[in-house]
Formats: C-alpha cells, sequence, structure tokens
C-alpha cells in the first residue's frame, strides 16, 4: 500500500487537512469534530500553545498573546505596506529583525512568522495522525495562486520547520479544481473563483480528461473577507463616535470584541437576511457606567458596504479572462472557494459577471484542502495521475541600468520553465557582476517585489563587453524560483536559491528546528474516527429551535451576548418577528439521515447549516465532488433554522468531555 | 495510467539532444500544425515529462526529465502564440537557433509587426485610413486607401496581401 501523504489548506482565518483514502477525498475534523480549525494561535503563561478556534475564542481576553492572520505577513518585509496595514489593526506586537524581516514578540519571545505558520501546521500533522491512527510525513500545502517567491519560500519553511516533507505547493484554485474534475473525465474550461480570509484569486483552466492546464490566473493578495469585517467595523465604530464620543479602535480589548462580532455578523448573513449584533459592555464611561452596541444589520447593508471591493474582484476576474483569451460564456463552469462566497450578494454578483450559476456541491471552506489530498495521493501512488499545468502567476524581472527591472518570464506563462539571458560587462576590467532578481507587473524595479541579489564574479577581467555571462532563471512547478549565472567561456556557474530579501537564513531554519517550540503546541487527543462519529452524534444531541421559543442564546451563559443574533429567513418570514436560534443544534432529521458506516466527513460544529453538503462531499467524493447542473443548494427550513452563536470555548468544552472518554491511545502522538 | 513509459536510455538521449531539436520536433507536431494540435501535442508531452508524472524515478533520470519538461513548456509557449510562432518560423528559416527565448520571441513579433504596419509615415496613415474603413464595412474606400499607402511603399508585402485579400472580398 501506498504510503499516506495529506492535503493541507493553510488559510488566512481558516485551515482544513484532508487526505485520499479508498478512492474516495475525505477531511480530517479536529478533535472537536470541525472541518476547519481556525488559523490562530495563543501563546499561554506557561508557554505552552494553543492552536484553532480555542486560541481564537482568547482573541478577545487576550489579544496580546494570540496571533491570528499570520499568513498576511508571511514572506513580507518589516517596511511593505501590508505589515505596516497588520500593525495597525492587530493586537500583537510585529518588531523588526534583520534582513527587513520581522518577528512578533509574544511573553518576551520573539517568533518569525513561517514558526507560527509551522505551528497551525503541525496542529493539523496532529489532527490527522491521531485521525488516520499512523505518523503523517508527507504533505501537499495550498497557497494563494497570487503568492509571490517570497511567500511561496516561507511557506515551504514553514512546512519543513513543523517536520513536513512537503510534496508540492499548489495553488489554492488549482487545488479546487482538481477536486472537481478529477477522475471524471471532463474536457471543460472552468473558472475559480476564490475569496479567501485575505486575499482574492481567479483562475482560469481548462481540464482535459485527467490533464489541468492553468490558461490564467490573477489576483489581489491583499482583498479579501477581513475587509469584510474591516468595513463592518468601521461602521459600527463610527457609530459607536457618533453617539457616545468613544472611539473604539484606541481601546484593544473593545476592537477585539468588535472584530468578533463583525466576523459572526458576516458569517450569520450567509443564512440570514438580518442579525442583530448585540455587544453588552463593549466599553464603559469614565463614571464606569457600562456602554452597549446593539444593532440590526441586513445583509443588504453590507452588500452595499463591499460593493467596491466586489467590484475589484471583478476587475480581476476582466484581466484574468483576457489573459486566457476566453470570455464568460466560453466556460463551463464556475467554482466557488472561501467563505465569503457563501454570502448571497457574492454569489448573485458572480452569477451575474460570469452569467451563469456557481456549481454547487462542495464545501467551499473544504474543496482546496480536498483537492490538495488527491494531489498528495497521486505523488505517493504511481497508479493514479493527475497532471497539474500551472502558471507563474507574476513575471520574472532582472534589474537593469536606470532604476528598471525588464522581463524576463511574463506572467502566465506555464511552469515548470527555464529562460536564459545573455549579459556582458559594462566596464574595462570588471570583476563581478550584481544579478538582482525581482517579481512584479511594474518596469520601475522598486515597484515590484525584489526577491534577491546575487554577485557573480571570477570571470576573466578583460574590456568590457568581452565577458559574457548567462543567467538562467527557472521557475519549477512549486512556482520556486532559482537563478544560476555561468561564465560561457570557463562554464564557471554560481547558482542561488534566491535569497529572500525577509526570510529566513538556512542558519536560521536549523536554530528554529533545534529549538523545537513547534512541539509545544497541545493538541486535543481524538478518539479513532469510528467512535469520533458516535461522539458527534452525542454531543449533538438534536435539540430542535423553535422559533417562538425564549432564545436560549439570550438566557444562557453570558459570552454569548456577544453574538450576533440571527433572523433566519423562514422563520421571520413567519414569526414575522427576529428568531434567535440555539446554539449549534442540529435538527433530528438531518441527523437520521447521516450514513453512521461512512466515517469520513464529521458535521462541522461551527458552521451546521453546512452539515448535509459535508455529509454528500465525503460519499460522492472521487466520483466528482460537485453536483453538475445543479443550482446552489436551497436552504431547508431546518438548516436555516441552524446558526451557531455559541461561544467556542463553551463548545470545545461540551466536545471535549465526549471525546476524550475515548480510549484509543494507538491513535494519539507520541509524547 | 496514461503515461507512455520511455526507457531510461531514451530518456537520457532525448535529454542530450534537447538543443538539436526544434520545438516542432520535440512536441512531435508538424510545422503547419494548429494550436488544438500542439495543446494535444503539450498535454502528450506532459503525461511524459511532467515533474510530478516521475517522482518514483532514480534522481538522475528526475533531472534529465526535468529538462526535457521545461524545453516542452518553452516550446507551448512560443508555438501557441501565433505572433511568437511567427518570429520563431522566420528564425528557423534564416538557419538560426533552435531555441527562442520567450523575451526575445516578444521584441521581434513587436519590430515585425511595426515592420507590417509600414515604414514611411504616410504609408502608416493610409494603411490606418484602410483599416478603419474596413471597421465600418466601407470595402472601396479601404481598396482606395490602400493603393495609396502602396505608393509610398510599393515593396510592402502586408499591404500588397491585404490589398489581394481585399479583392478576392469584394468580388
Amino acid at each position: 500500500m501506498a504510503e499516506i501523504a495529506i492535503g493541507i489548506d493553510l488559510g488566512t482565518s481558516n485551515s482544513c487537512v484532508a487526505v485520499m483514502r479508498e478512492g474516495a477525498a475525505q477531511v480530517l475534523p479536529n478533535a472537536q469534530g470541525e472541518a476547519t480549525t481556525a488559523s490562530v494561535i495563543g501563546v499561554r503563561e506557561d508557554g505552552s500553545i494553543l492552536v484553532g478556534n480555542l486560541a481564537k475564542a482568547n482573541l478577545i481576553h487576550d489579544p496580546k498573546h494570540t496571533i491570528c492572520s499570520a499568513k498576511r505577513l508571511i514572506g513580507r518585509a518589516f517596511q511593505s505596506p501590508e505589515v505596516k496595514k497588520a500593525k495597525a489593526i492587530s493586537g500583537y506586537e510585529i518588531v523588526p529583525a534583520e534582513n527587513q524581516g520581522l518577528r512578533i514578540r509574544v511573553r518576551d519571545e520573539l517568533f518569525s512568522i513561517p514558526e507560527i505558520s509551522a505551528m497551525i501546521l503541525r496542529e493539523l500533522k496532529s489532527i490527522a495522525e491521531m485521525r488516520l491512527g499512523q505518523p503523517v510525513k508527507k504533505a501537499v500545502i495550498t497557497v494563494p495562486a497570487n503568492f509571490n517567491d517570497n511567500q511561496r519560500q516561507a511557506t515551504k519553511d514553514a512546512g519543513r520547520i513543523a517536520g513536513l516533507d512537503v510534496l508540492r505547493m499548489l495553488n489554492e484554485p488549482t487545488a479546487a479544481a482538481l477536486a472537481y474534475g478529477f477522475g471524471r473525465g471532463l474536457s471543460q474550461k472552468v473558472a475559480v473563483y476564490d475569496l479567501g480570509g485575505g486575499t482574492f484569486d481567479i483562475s482560469v483552466l481548462e481540464i482535459g480528461e485527467d490533464v489541468f492546464e492553468v490558461l490564467s490566473t490573477c489576483g489581489d493578495t491583499f482583498l479579501g473577507g477581513d475587509d469584510f469585517d474591516d468595513r463592518l467595523i468601521d461602521l459600527l465604530a463610527e457609530e459607536f463616535l457618533a453617539k457616545h464620543g468613544t472611539n473604539l479602535r484606541h481601546d484593544p480589548h473593545a476592537l477585539e470584541k468588535l472584530k468578533d462580532s463583525a466576523e459572526r455578523a458576516k458569517k450569520a448573513l450567509s443564512v440570514a437576511d438580518e442579525v442583530e449584533v448585540r455587544i453588552a459592555g463593549i466599553t464603559a464611561k469614565v463614571d464606569g457606567t457600562p456602554l452597549s452596541i446593539e444593532r440590526r444589520l441586513g445583509v443588504q447593508e453590507l452588500a452595499v458596504l463591499v460593493q467596491d471591493l466586489m467590484q475589484r474582484t471583478f476587475k480581476v476576474c476582466d484581466e484574468a479572462l483576457q489573459q486566457a483569451g476566453v470570455v464568460a460564456r466560453d466556460l463551463d463552469g464556475v467554482i466557488l472557494v472561501g467563505g465569503p462566497t457563501r454570502l448571497p450578494f457574492v454569489r448573485t454578483a458572480v452569477r451575474n459577471y460570469f452569467q451563469q450559476e456557481p456549481k454547487a456541491g462542495v464545501d467551499p471552506d473544504q474543496v482546496v484542502a480536498l483537492g490538495a489530498a488527491i494531489h498528495a495521493a497521486t505523488l505517493v501512488d504511481t497508479r493514479q495521475s493527475a497532471y497539474l499545468l500551472d502558471v507563474t502567476p507574476l513575471s520574472l524581472r532582472i534589474g537593469v541600468a536606470g532604476g528598471l527591472a525588464e522581463t524576463v518570464i511574463e506572467r502566465n506563462t506555464p511552469v515548470p520553465i527555464e529562460q536564459t539571458r545573455a549579459f556582458t560587462t559594462t566596464q574595462d576590467g570588471q570583476e563581478k557582476v550584481l544579478i538582482r532578481v525581482y517579481q512584479g507587473e511594474s518596469r520601475a524595479s522598486s515597484e515590484n517585489e525584489a526577491l534577491g541579489e546575487f554577485e557573480f564574479g571570477g570571470f576573466r577581467r578583460a574590456a568590457r563587453g568581452q565577458v559574457t555571462i548567462d543567467v538562467t532563471f527557472e521557475i519549477n512547478a512549486d512556482g520556486i524560483v532559482n537563478v544560476t549565472a555561468t561564465d560561457r567561456e570557463t562554464d564557471l556557474k554560481a547558482s542561488t536559491r534566491i535569497t529572500l530579501s525577509s526570510g529566513l537564513s538556512e542558519g536560521e531554519i536549523e536554530q528554529i528546528l533545534d529549538e523545537r517550540r513547534t512541539e509545544r503546541v497541545k493538541t486535543q487527543p481524538i478518539a479513532a474516527p469510528r467512535e469520533v462519529i458516535g461522539a458527534v452524534r452525542l454531543v449533538t444531541t438534536p435539540v430542535r429551535a423553535v422559533p417562538e421559543a425564549r432564545p436560549r442564546a439570550a438566557a444562557a451563559a453570558e459570552p454569548l451576548d456577544e453574538a450576533p443574533v440571527a433572523k433566519p429567513r423562514a422563520a421571520a418570514a413567519r414569526a414575522g418577528a427576529p428568531a434567535p436560534v440555539v446554539p449549534g443544534d442540529f435538527a433530528e432529521d438531518d441527523l437520521l439521515d447521516v450514513d453512521l458506516d461512512n466515517e469520513v466527513v464529521l458535521p462541522s460544529r461551527s458552521e451546521p447549516e453546512y452539515d448535509e453538503e459535508l455529509i454528500d462531499a465525503s460519499i460522492e467524493a472521487s466520483a466528482g465532488l460537485f453536483d453538475d447542473g445543479a443550482d446552489a443548494p436551497e436552504l431547508t427550513e431546518a438548516e436555516e433554522g441552524l446558526l451557531d452563536t455559541s461561544s467556542d470555548a463553551s463548545l470545545f468544552e461540551s466536545a471535549g468531555v465526549d471525546l476524550t472518554e475515548d480510549d484509543s491511545p494507538e491513535g494519539e502522538e507520541p509524547a | 495510467m496514461a503515461q507512455a513509459e520511455l526507457a531510461p536510455t531514451e530518456i537520457h538521449a532525448l535529454a542530450r539532444i534537447l538543443d538539436e531539436l526544434d520545438y516542432y520536433g520535440l512536441l512531435h507536431v508538424a510545422p503547419g500544425a494548429s494550436v488544438a494540435d500542439v495543446k494535444r501535442a503539450y498535454f502528450a508531452s506532459s503525461r511524459c515529462f511532467h515533474p510530478d508524472a516521475n517522482r518514483h524515478l532514480p534522481d538522475d533520470l528526475q533531472v534529465a526529465i526535468a529538462r526535457i519538461a521545461k524545453r516542452v513548456t518553452e516550446a507551448y509557449s512560443v508555438l501557441r502564440d501565433p505572433r511568437r510562432r511567427a518570429a520563431y518560423d522566420r528564425r528557423l528559416a534564416t538557419g538560426g537557433s533552435t531555441r527562442l527565448q520567450l523575451a526575445e520571441a516578444e521584441a521581434e513579433a513587436d519590430r515585425s509587426e511595426l515592420q507590417q504596419r509600414g515604414q514611411t509615415p504616410q504609408g502608416r496613415q493610409y494603411f490606418a485610413r484602410a483599416e478603419a474603413d474596413l471597421q465600418r464595412g466601407d470595402t472601396a474606400a479601404a481598396l482606395r486607401n490602400l493603393q495609396t499607402a502602396l505608393t509610398f511603399e510599393p515593396g510592402n508585402e502586408a499591404y500588397r496581401r491585404k490589398l489581394q485579400e481585399l479583392r478576392r472580398r469584394s468580388r
């Protein structure tokens, strides 16, 4: 039997791990039974490290020791605008480091971003090991298609630090297309619209049976669901300022509460027309009187707030279609990826732009991990094959005189590829040349991402123009750049893994590996798969939401007050009033439909409204994860009535009890 | 598995003679092959030489295969694009190298297009008018303007071809 290799979607907000077993791609849920794990780490006082929703729940109380959205910082220089923006909105401390790099300071310890990402990867690896009951070494990790070389290298370093052999770095939209088309013998052109937490990517692909050719990919690395949250935060903060004269943005704790509520409200609006945002005691007056936020928010209001962001995504789509040489009506399908694509107005806008209904059937939060798992399986098992012909998202350039950067490999050129340019010396007796490499779309070198520079010398001293140096640029199938310089006369070579300006040196990686800090990640133990089904059934004991009932959310524990309370469409229509629902409920009928022998995708606790889709996905899996020609699934009444408004912490407690009762030590990671 | 297995000696041999093969020979397509044929050939070659398809092979073979894969991508990038392909064909016709760097292909295509548009300001001006006439569907005016353009540049092959094409169409 072939070795196990997993697929990991390392997301800005949430991450997901999947594996291919018995011909089906399956998501491996975490200890809480959730399909995705928050990409958040928390460093506790005793030095232990928490990853996931438990850490995220702490964000409100302990923003200084909780690191989220680290993916936005990976491979970035300290001086970059992205890092400046992150500094303005992050509760944790970002400090400069050598080589224009950056570190995050938590409890007097400095962490590099690859190390933070490695902790998330380690958690996912542990989840996979416990679910599979065997060690996992190999993985395919996905990255946004528009990631540059610095970001890809840093992500690969993160994999290494986490103790993973990264078989391949796969572009997220390509992974989604693979999940859609693998094993179906399709001959189609498709677009993948990937609106993630922090990035937007659009890829146009041509699928020819087992070959997946990316025709073009375009993106915006700083546009995502987080920006939707920011718009909501701005709205609420401005209103609060106008009403109470207090700027919540200057209060880190209030800001975290606001962020948390904004994100919850956005998620809730994926299934409800209106939510009520309630943040009791978000701050206090000078005399100690608590001030609160209480406001209804309609989905249309959010749609208007983010209209310009949506338009920005379609401008990128225009570019991608044009570069692929296709028009919208040439496409046989549109695949949605990323949590924000659940918002009804996003789906509508996408449908209008592409003039067709997007494909339905797989959870947009899981499709990338499933695709990565499929690819991982094809890489370790020679009986299965899928050939991914991807492109480089950014033009590769070389610095020339006058502050300019000349194109060597244009963007959207297929990879792997190698191109050679000849250079001659410009001065008599010149001893060395400096080769500077950039990625980006500007003629001005300063407007591109600097990948690095290296000196090449040791050639014959001669009059100018007498010495020719061949510089070879290679982009491999991972999208990673290598540059080699050769003296044509002596065949003397100098090559470089382009030393990234802000990345980790080999020495630093070795040191991080020696320190083994990622081993401080404490993963909750998970029972073996079959038992987990039972446990999940147990914790999700059906409690039907009664629209007229007094909301348990409001009556129950205090933290629930901070959560927005949804007004489900159907229930609201019937009752004519907001009808908040019970946390994380599953309607009884839904549960009975669960195939208990199907030990794969468990209902996600945090997103219960999608559990039906999850289960369907696991059953269909490799036969085709997508329901061709089907419209976006109409929400049933039962699904609409479900909205998780519980706090993550309380959720864990109930799940933890059931799960840890099980004794299946073989599934646990050795101490 | 769809992959056509090549013997190790064949892979090494192919890697050795890469610089002697032109892009058509490498992809096994005829010089006049359509873009669809080129794409089919690229897919077929990828099934053989994609790095992912050959992970199980020994290192030295993987190195050879990686070289071939990169050249296959290059060949496809040139032959699928009519502008680049024309530049490549001109190079082959003049006995040049079997490789054409993509940036060079772009630059050469730009030069050639500029030449097609005319070498004299008047030639370019009347050629542009003829194109505008055609956009409006006024073939008679286009014919007049093309003829005028030709009086300024009697040797311009592109003008002449266009004129002949128009005459055939207007009959």
